[in-house]
């Protein structure tokens, strides 16, 4: 546990840096990152609908956590190189702490879904009792996928930017701008497939239209979550000692 | 070193190897990659960093490794470390490793002088309490003052070098492992490495280091093992082995 905890620590430290503005940096982060997208949707494409920019809010953070946590993860080992050439340790724990990290910049942007809520004038209700499974669920699809993307990043440093791509694709094939009740036919069932269409639907679901989420919308992506971590961690454990061959053969 | 110096352990610390083998794979561009990647590949090639080595390491021993770049030192300390993992054998250990095995040493050069230490500290056995307790007498020793809480991107390799070191050496390590690193050292932080080595082999620690300065090696090493084309060359007193090397490359 003292590992993990001082592997994040010092993964915030590199990130939001020290003293007061570390706060401010934290808080500020998910305000710029989920605020060029609300500017498109509220302000440029003037979508109608209940609460757009909740809405949009709903599947942009969530989407974050995922997106940075495959960004962390891809650059995970290599960042840490000078530690893993230099003692042996449990190299399994790296991509933990990435999730972690992402985990504390995801918290701040909470307060925005908050800001948002006021704004809108949506009140919320007992089903924001729901908000903490829906963002483990979100968390344990993070870290499923965090351990394949740090051993693609060992493995295959090159290929980072059409993981990344592929990644942003997936905001797309799911509904986020648009919710998936606005949606219908054939596309209604594909968007299912994406196992962000249910974390994006479960946020809507607790914060925007006060329903409980469906059990497919939290059964899919932590199940998946979890067969990833099922597959890879042992995976990644095996490899782990093969790291040093990799990062200076 | 001040009070890591005189704190007591001691276990009989040992290493045994027996047909130890490390293998590098590469694809069909030469890239290094690991064994699970290249059964995906078709095409590819392999060299051995070390082959059939069988040696055995007693308390109080003193171990230089001696041989050209390329030789296959690094490769074993890395193993003794636990960086890396044997492909064929078996490597036997007692005791804790402590290892410094480049200059960066582990450290992150964003972070300063004491959030390093503390991560270093933790990732050598420590708890999280125990290395921030260590800090003080870590910055004494390290006598970098108030570079101690500057940003280690701004540090010397002498300064990364020393840090490395005194975190290392704190977390009072059964095998001290170095490669190469105390040569990046101002001279009066060599004599601190070698009083620390002797202290360690006095202990019934074990002491592993490999690098081109042999007279430094002498200081705190009996030993030595001549490492060519990942093989054992020679095996033996330093001296002897010294001057077997280098009758063989000068």
């Amino acid at each position: 546990m003292d590992v993990l905890l001082s592997l994040t620590i010092t993964d915030l430290k590199v990130r939001y840096g020290r003293g007061g503005w570390q706060l401010v940096k934290w808080i500020a982060d998910p305000f710029a990152l989920v605020g060029v997208y609300l500017v498109l949707v509220t302000l440029v494409l003037d979508r109608p609908g209940e609460a757009p920019g909740l809405s949009l809010a709903c599947a942009v953070i969530p989407f974050q956590l995922v997106t940075m946590t495959v960004v962390n993860a891809m650059s995970a080992v290599a960042e840490r190189g000078s530690i893993v050439l230099n003692m042996g340790f449990n190299r399994t724990l790296i991509p933990l702490s990435g999730t972690l990290t992402e985990t504390v910049a995801f918290g701040a942007s909470l307060l925005l879904l908050a800001v948002l809520m006021a704004v809108y004038g949506v009140p919320p209700t007992l089903a924001a009792l729901w908000l903490p499974v829906v963002i483990l669920v979100t968390l344990v699809l993070a870290v499923g996928i965090a351990y394949p993307a740090a051993l693609l990043g060992v493995w295959m440093p090159d290929v980072g930017n059409f993981v990344m791509s592929f990644v942003r694709v997936l905001f797309f094939i799911a509904p986020g701008l648009i919710p998936l009740s606005q949606i219908s036919g054939d596309a209604h069932d594909l968007l299912l497939i994406n196992p962000m269409t249910g974390l994006f639907e479960s946020f809507r679901d607790a914060l925007l239209y006060g329903d409980s989420p469906g059990a497919f919308e939290l059964l899919y992506p932590a199940g998946l979550g979890l067969a990833l971590l099922a597959v890879f961690v042992p995976v990644f454990r095996t490899e782990q000692h093969q790291f040093a061959k990799i990062l200076e053969p | 070193m001040t009070e890591a110096s005189s704190r007591a352990r001691r276990t009989t610390a040992s290493i045994e190897a027996d047909g130890l083998g490390v293998r590098f794979l590469f694809d069909g561009q030469q890239r290094a990659v690991t064994p699970a990647l290249a059964r995906l590949r078709r095409r590819g090639s392999e060299s051995w960093g070390l082959h059939g080595l069988d040696f055995r390491i007693g308390p109080g021993d003193g171990v230089a490794l001696i041989g050209a770049s390329g030789s296959g030192k690094t490769t074993l300390l890395r193993l003794v470390a636990g960086v890396l993992s044997p492909d064929t054998g078996r490597l036997d250990m007692t005791g804790s490793v402590g290892s410094l095995l480049s200059v960066e040493a582990g450290l992150h050069g964003l972070l300063t002088g004491r959030e390093n230490a503390v991560l270093l500290g933790v990732l050598a056995g420590m708890s999280r309490a125990e290395s921030q307790a260590a800090l003080d007498e870590i910055k004494t020793d390290t006598r970098l003052e108030e570079a101690f809480d500057r940003p280690v991107l701004s540090y010397s390799e002498g300064m990364r070098a020393r840090l490395g070191f005194a975190v290392a050496d704190y977390a009072n390590p059964d095998i001290l492992v170095l490669d190469e690193v105390h040569e990046a050292l101002d001279h009066e932080f060599r004599q601190i490495v070698a009083e620390r080595a002797h202290k360690t082999l006095q202990d019934g620690g074990i002491v592993m280091a490999a690098g081109h300065d042999h007279p430094l090696l002498a200081t705190f090493c009996d030993r030595a093992l001549w490492l060519s084309d990942g093989q054992i060359a020679a095996d033996g007193p330093f001296d002897e082995v010294r001057r077997e090397y280098l009758e063989e490359v000068v």
